[in-house]
């Protein structure tokens, strides 16, 4: 009790009479000064509630200067190249304000016969409406059109408390474009509104739902602004008084390329295919393409979606709800051979001359597991087991290796973990250990389920960035980025609050000398004589990747069938994984396409397509400087 | 320590707790008249102060434990986890309105700078009993406490919450000048204060702020915007009449024509609800406690005491005549509330607290011998 400057109570009860005393005679004055105050205040009391209290009670009653909230536009969404892909429009919604209406039952039935609604409709929403003041506006309809609007604002007379709302709604310039990446909006929930700040938000406001919408909310959303009008007795706004003009909500700008997204997403919705389209820059961790198909309908959002269509949605067995880009997880198949040779040449198991044979299948315990080639592949290297995607190559790797240190290669590339990409729900996948099997399952791990593994199978489960990370990590050397998908957010003015900043998660360290090897393998894949993806070569471009084939079930019944006779829901998941170019890599592309079969001919077009316009103004200048050797020659 | 004697127990003061309880019963009442109509969601704003009053009786009873004087040695710890509490509202507090000050704690949301106006009083209290100066503060003498009050001054300022800062302010000018300050100390605040208002008001003060005070002075300029809410009120308060429009009546609150109805503004509902002598049936109320605060101080038995309950007087004084005078258009929007009638935990809580300190002063006016042996 050092800091008070006392040993203890008893020296701060001695004190000086007389100083106390004159220390008491103060307070007197205190109590002056309160009175003083007091009797201010009676009097301003006296003068307010008696003196001027009749004209006050005439004005309270005559009070019809009403404070109306104006919606802040939304902040817009733009591409990398500053294509607009959402904006705003004006939209009117048709609104009724109880209190200046006398007769509510019958305003409503000549509203609903004169507009041809549905009454009982009508009524649900003042019902909705009723623990709210009697001067808040009720919404009747949304989004109306321009013939509902002309007629409401020319027949006002009829309609007393009927108003039109101007607010600002969403218009999508791309369509669909990157619906699972923008979100779409909603009228707030209760429960959202019970957790939010109720000076910035209030019953019927617009709140982003999904997506960047709901992410980025904060960014999107602006301020309101207000408008004071007069209404007369009758409810009519006679004039209006002032208004203080909301304030727009700051600009996104995205790191995604419309266009290539447009490419990615037209090319699997024309295939009908469900699945991922993902594609970043390998040096800086911008995603260029972020699809996930089928396309979410966003502009059904847009002033409320109908009971059926989302039913529809929810529904529909190839899920447009979820966005697959990192909310479905799928064993890697082929594509994890990477991981396998990148363990074993860490683990010093195998090196780049390693030859190991392939006779179609492979011994292990009392088990014979198959090569995917049932005649075998001969002798093989590294370089041949990655480009012929050799499955007893791998099962051989991985058994020298052993689970845990696959894992923990599997780690450094990205899989196993979120990515931390600005995208909600995201799953980590699963890549297995001893330790994970034991928790999980009370069980020892069995050395035949590492031959899976090996191979992408088993217990493995990865999401589509994941594999576009693992991708752009072996192509840039062996940093693994942090996915970003916003380039700047500026506020209305056109300041930049912030841009984008390249993050670096993780290294590989001298492990990084291996990768030439597998890049050599990856590229063998689409160049070489025998490789699974030859489909994909672009003239002009060389190009570095990987086929694969996740299986969904294993059932005997389905094994004599010929694949387009398998049902749907049992066939393969198709992988491509790619990046270009190979001499110094720009861009990595993944496309997974549930029930797609094989990666190469199923998923590989989709990436080649991507490779084409993203490379494409190169390509063409290439050919050009090509043809006109050729000639001068 | 913890043991109470039984002559303290006779010694309590059943006046001020009668007064307290009488007040907040009003306050409650109208509480609940001005939350109507009620939101369907979340609990209804009576409910929760019932809650927090309750909790602030218990703080009462908690304060009462201990000798007041012990406040000496908890005065420093309390005052610093204070400014770190305003610490950490400053970077990481709930924001509200464009202003950050809140730190969520469920039931409801503490307000860091309504705790600091408490503990700036015991601060000042602990300061100026120690130190008698028979001849009045000297300029030296004044650098604790304007250190001490400008610390935390400072970061209310920047929150920004510019109303809670001029009371720190006021509470300072208060207890300074109750302590008896030289006249060139006089002089010298006089000049600094109104050299700090210049740049105040040229450099520091927010646009909305100055719209404020200037809207004051020429309310007719701006109807529709800030002067809507001093009209509505005045409006409020005026119709009431002599007798009012009876509880659960007024139409300016329900209407929501009255903004802040529960909060700044909750006695402009008292006022167009009961009229001029419900009103002044109130005013004598709280007249009554405040007079009874000073009662206490004079009958204080050590210097601590007196300052400790003429600073707790103060606050809640100062308050309540700015929120009143704001109410009845005579002073600009400032944000602070009523004290034991606005709804917020932060203020109640403070102020319960607060008198709790004064009925400990009254309950121990006389020296006990027994608790005097027993700390020797």
């Amino acid at each position: 009790m050092k800091w008070s400057g006392y040993k203890d109570l008893t020296e701060i009860t001695e004190h000086n009479d007389a100083e106390l005393d004159s220390l008491k005679r103060r307070i007197f004055f205190a109590g002056l000064v309160i009175l003083f105050f007091a009797a201010i205040i009676v009097g301003r009391l006296w003068f307010l509630q008696i003196h001027k209290g009749d004209e006050y009670r005439n004005r309270a009653e005559n009070n019809r200067v009403r404070m109306r909230e104006v919606a802040a536009p939304r902040g817009s969404i733009k591409d990398k190249m500053g294509r607009e892909m959402v904006t705003n429009r004006p939209s009117f919604n048709v609104v009724l304000v109880r209190e200046d209406s006398s007769n509510v039952d019958e305003l409503l039935k000549k509203l609903a016969t004169a507009l041809d609604l549905d009454i009982s409709d009508l009524w649900e929403r003042l019902r909705d409406a009723s623990n709210k003041p009697k001067h808040i506006p009720v919404r009747l309809m949304e989004d109306v059109d321009w013939e509902t609007l002309a007629y409401v604002e020319n027949h006002n007379q009829e309609f007393p408390g009927i108003r039109i709302e101007t607010i600002p709604s969403r218009v999508y310039h791309y369509g669909n474009l990157a619906a699972h990446v923008i979100g779409y909006l909603g009228e707030i929930s209760k429960k959202e509104l019970a957790a939010r700040d109720t000076e910035i938000y209030t019953g019927g406001d617009l709140i982003g739902k999904m997506g960047l919408e709901r992410l980025r909310e904060a960014d999107l959303r602006g301020e309101k602004g207000s408008s004071f009008s007069e209404v007369n007795a009758r409810g009519f706004e006679q004039q209006i008084l002032k208004n203080v003009e909301p304030l727009p909500g700051n600009d996104i700008q995205l790191t995604l390329d419309a266009e290539l997204q447009k490419v990615a997403e037209d090319l699997m919705t024309a295939g009908d295919k469900a699945g991922a389209v993902v594609a970043m820059e390998v040096k800086t961790g911008r995603m260029l393409v972020l699809a996930s198909t089928p396309v979410l309908p966003i502009d059904q959002f847009v002033g409320g979606i109908s009971h059926k269509n989302w039913d529809a949605l929810l529904d529909n067995p190839k899920n447009p709800l979820i966005n697959k880009v990192v909310q479905a997880m799928y064993p890697p198949g082929s594509v994890y051979k990477m991981v396998t040779a990148m363990a074993g040449l860490v683990a010093d198991v195998i090196d780049k001359d390693t030859v190991l044979y392939c006779p179609g299948h492979f011994y292990f315990g009392k088990r014979r597991y198959h090569c995917w080639k049932r005649g075998g592949h001969g002798a093989v290297n590294l370089k041949r087991a990655i480009s012929e995607s050799c499955d007893v190559y791998f099962y051989q790797v991985g058994l020298r290796v052993g689970i845990d240190r696959l894992a923990e290669m599997a780690h450094k590339f990205g899989l196993g973990h979120k990515s931390g990409i600005e995208m909600e729900h995201e799953k980590s996948g699963l890549i297995p250990t001893k330790e994970w099997k034991k928790k999980k399952y009370k069980k020892k791990w069995q050395e035949g389920e590492t031959l899976s593994v090996a191979i992408g199978q088993g217990f493995n489960l990865v999401t589509p960035i994941q594999v576009c990370l693992m991708t752009a990590t072996i192509a840039n050397g062996g940093k693994q980025y942090l996915p970003q998908l916003i380039e700047k957010v500026t506020d209305p003015d056109g300041k930049v609050l912030s841009r984008f900043e390249p993050v670096v998660l993780d290294e590989l360290k001298g492990e990084k000398r291996f990768l030439p090897l597998i890049r050599t393998g990856m590229e063998e894949v689409i160049q070489g004589r025998r490789g699974t993806a030859r489909k994909v070569r672009i003239k002009g471009l060389t190009i570095g990747g990987k086929t694969g084939t996740a299986q969904v079930v294993r059932l005997k019944q389905y094994k004599h069938l010929k694949e387009e006779d398998i049902p749907y829901k049992y066939r393969d998941h198709a992988w491509f994984t790619c990046y270009a170019p190979a001499d110094d890599p720009e861009i990595a592309v993944t496309v997974l396409v549930e029930h797609g079969l094989h990666g190469g001919s199923s998923a590989g077009p989709v990436a080649r397509a991507i490779l084409e316009s993203y490379f494409g103004e190169r390509l063409q200048l290439a050919a050009e400087a090509e043809a006109k050797t050729k000639k001068e020659e | 320590m913890l043991r109470i004697d039984r002559r303290y127990f006779h010694n309590f003061d059943w006046i001020l707790l009668a007064l307290l309880v009488g007040i907040s019963g009003m306050a409650l009442a109208n509480l609940y008249s001005a939350s109507y109509p009620p939101s369907p969601w979340g609990i209804p704003p009576y409910i929760k102060q019932c809650y927090l009053f309750l909790l602030g009786l218990l703080g009462i009873l908690f304060i009462l434990c201990f000798d007041y004087k012990e406040l000496h040695f908890w005065n420093y710890p309390f005052y610093i986890f204070i400014i770190l509490l305003l610490l950490f509202v400053l970077f990481a507090g709930n924001t509200a309105g464009g202003a950050q000050r809140w730190i969520n704690l469920g039931l409801f949301k503490l307000q860091p700078s309504e705790l600091a106006k408490l503990s700036l009083v015991v601060t000042l209290a602990s300061y100026y009993s120690r130190k008698e100066q028979p001849e009045g503060y000297g300029l030296k003498g004044m650098v604790g406490p304007v250190l001490l009050t400008g610390l935390p001054f400072v970061l209310i300022l920047k929150q920004p919450d510019l109303g809670t800062a001029l009371m720190l302010g006021i509470i300072f000018v208060s207890m300074t000048v109750f302590a008896k300050v030289r006249w060139q100390t006089y002089v010298c605040g006089i000049v600094f204060g109104s050299a700090a208002g210049v740049f105040a008001w040229f450099y520091l003060l927010k646009a909305y702020q100055k719209r404020r005070i200037e809207t004051l002075l020429n309310p007719g300029k701006d109807p529709m915007g800030q002067g809507y809410q001093i009209l509505q009120s005045k409006i409020a308060v005026g119709s009431g009449g002599v007798s009012g429009k009876g509880f659960q009546e007024g139409t300016q609150g329900h209407l929501h024509f009255l903004p802040e109805r529960h909060t700044d503004f909750a006695f402009a509902v008292w006022g167009e609800e009961w009229g001029f002598a419900g009103s002044l049936f109130f005013l004598t109320a709280y007249l009554g406690m405040l007079i009874w605060g000073l009662y206490v101080a004079m009958t204080a038995r050590d210097r601590f005491g007196v300052f400790l309950s003429f600073g707790v007087v103060m606050l809640i004084f100062w308050q309540a005549v700015i929120n009143l005078l704001m109410i009845l258009g005579l002073l600009p929007v400032v944000g602070i509330p009523l004290p034991l009638v606005s709804y917020g935990g932060s203020s109640l809580l403070t102020t319960l607290l607060g008198l709790g300190i004064l009925m400990n002063v009254r309950m121990r006016r006389f020296q006990i011998g027994q608790n005097k042996e027993k700390m020797k």
